[in-house]
């Protein structure tokens, strides 16, 4: 199954819940003329229904790339499958991975590319930009950019969970914007070295980036796009960045 | 030095025993090492210390301890997979894997953890408390461990410690009360020169044939820079503060990072170099892309 997002972007793959609530695990795919491109490959606990989701979508067209925010497993957990379907499919990474040992060796190391932050890939006609991933649980990661439908792939970041019933929700489906609590519970969760940061500079960091690009959709792995209210989306995560700290810093402490 | 090694090139890992029934398992590129990690040591801000004279390499690693219950502490990755079982069955012999004790998910540290389910399938897998959604990062029905939590192995004891630094949100670091021995993840670790006999090298072995105080500094300095981007908001004090506080809790004798040659003697001599690699990787520029 899949869901159109904007433009020719789509989301596809599912949720598992757990005590937190659910969580997304989704792939992002853009049909970008006649050269698919993924973002991210899914989970392997999903493996049956996004690969027949992707056949779906795909229509006998293989895609050309799987761009990897980064490897760890929900992100990889389909490529071996997608590399066996579409044996030419092409991998972009972080140019900060070792592909060799980071990436499940399920594809000669020749299809798989590192990029660094900046480079724009020109692809059936639009720009992809590839940029530094500011919140990362890997060295090795990345966002991307594209231009064309103004959607910003963050992997890991303004993730969120969410409650049964909200599964195949975006955003604008919902009653309410996405609160800080919300995305505090996540990051808290997914990025544990926020105790030691300093919240005003991180802030404004992706407050250049928000600045210095139009961005009119978020596209997060573990939680659906966010295509309204992309001001308030950012604000939010941004008090609950500030609030992470201190949640961290009573956690972890030896009883 | 006497290492035993198996496989080569890409799947090359390297064993050898810390003191007695405590092992190091790891996996270095050798002379392949300047060609595949040209590209990634050029994106420091100074490439040319570990891309010209002094060409580096950069060492995954898992840790065995061979007791009345056996644990493996990580797995290195699937590349490395056949060499790992071999090294495996070369200390185990034939007694079973007990634990698998996994620092954090990512490929290089746990890749490995299906293939050792399949040969030992009584392995218990032992993991951090306090995430959610294991399933999703193939880690269901695994024990979990709290900071302060132990785990009896027989005249070891591993007692799960806060991993202060971290990339990965569901990590765990390691103490081990008999022998000292601290493991750290991707925390506090040197990088060493093929070219200069250094693979598989305890740090005092480097030391003798050269190794400089200097170049530790520098090595934990970058690999913090790269490993911990978040160092770009960090507060230097703080971490040290955090450093000196680890130290004063465990009386560590051995230090022992996933990336880096064991620290087996001397411990005192590095404690402050840590420390301060930490704080000066949280000093350099990091060049954002936005």
């Amino acid at each position: 199954m899949h869901s159109h997002v904007a433009g020719d972007l789509y989301q596809l793959g599912a949720c598992v819940p757990g005590e937190n609530g659910h969580e997304a695990v989704r792939v992002y795919v853009l049909e970008n003329a006649g050269q698919p491109v993924l973002i991210d490959c899914g989970s392997h606990l999903h493996r049956p229904e996004f690969m027949a989701g992707l056949e779906a979508l795909l229509k006998g067209v293989p895609p050309a790339y799987v761009f990897l925010t980064h490897s760890e497993l929900p992100h990889v957990g389909n490529l071996q499958r997608v590399a066996q379907r579409w044996p030419a499919v092409q991998v972009i990474v972080s140019n900060v991975m070792l592909p060799y040992i980071e990436i499940p060796p399920v594809l000669p190391l020749s299809q798989v590319t590192a990029v660094r932050p900046g480079t724009v890939l020109d692809v059936g006609g639009r720009k992809l930009v590839f940029l530094t991933a500011l919140l990362r649980d890997q060295p090795g990661s990345q966002w991307i950019y594209d231009t064309l439908t103004r959607a910003l792939f963050t992997g890991d970041a303004f993730g969120y969970y969410h409650a049964a019933g909200e599964c195949e929700a975006f955003s604008d489906q919902l009653p309410q914007d996405i609160s800080t609590a919300r995305f505090l519970r996540y990051h808290q969760n997914a990025f544990r070295f926020l105790r030691w940061t300093q919240p005003a500079r991180l802030n404004a960091d992706l407050a250049r980036l928000f600045h210095a690009r139009p961005i009119d959709i978020i596209c997060p792995t573990h939680g659906n796009a966010l295509r309204t209210n992309i001001s308030a989306h950012l604000h939010n995560v941004q008090s609950a960045l500030s609030s992470a700290r201190t949640a961290l810093q009573s956690i972890g402490q030896p009883a | 030095m006497t290492a035993k090694v198996f496989g080569e090139g890409l799947n090359r890992v390297g064993v050898r025993e810390i003191v007695p029934d405590v092992f190091w398992l790891t996996h270095c590129l050798g002379d392949l090492a300047k060609d595949i990690y040209a590209d990634y040591f050029a994106l420091l801000p100074n490439p040319e210390a570990y891309v010209s004279d002094r060409v580096v390499d950069y060492p995954f690693s898992a840790f065995l301890f061979r007791d009345e219950r056996s644990c493996l502490i990580d797995t290195i990755g699937p590349a490395q997979r056949e060499s790992v079982m071999a090294a495996l069955d070369y200390v185990l012999g034939a007694r079973p894997l007990d634990y698998v004790w996994i620092s954090h998910v990512e490929l290089p540290h746990a890749g490995n953890t299906p293939a050792i389910q399949q040969r030992h399938p009584n392995v218990q897998l032992v993991t951090m408390r306090g995430g959610d959604h294991y399933a999703l990062h193939g880690l269901e029905g695994a024990l979990l461990m709290a900071p302060g939590d132990s785990l009896p192995l027989g005249r070891h004891t591993l007692e799960t410690v806060d991993a202060l630094f971290v990339d990965h949100g569901l990590s765990q670091w390691a103490f081990e009360r008999t022998t000292g021995l601290m493991f750290a993840a991707d925390w506090g670790h040197n990088l060493h020169a093929p070219a200069r006999g250094e693979c598989f090298r305890f740090l005092d072995e480097m030391v003798a044939h050269g190794y400089t105080d200097e170049q530790f500094l520098e090595d934990v300095k970058v690999n913090a820079w790269y490993q911990f981007p978040w160092l770009a908001w960090a507060d230097p004090a703080e971490l040290a503060a955090a450093v000196d506080g680890l130290f004063a809790r465990y009386a560590v004798k051995i230090f022992a990072a996933s990336h880096g040659n064991i620290i087996r003697r001397d411990m005192q001599r590095y404690l402050p170099l840590l420390r301060e690699g930490m704080c000066q990787a949280a000093s350099m520029p990091f060049p954002l892309v936005v």
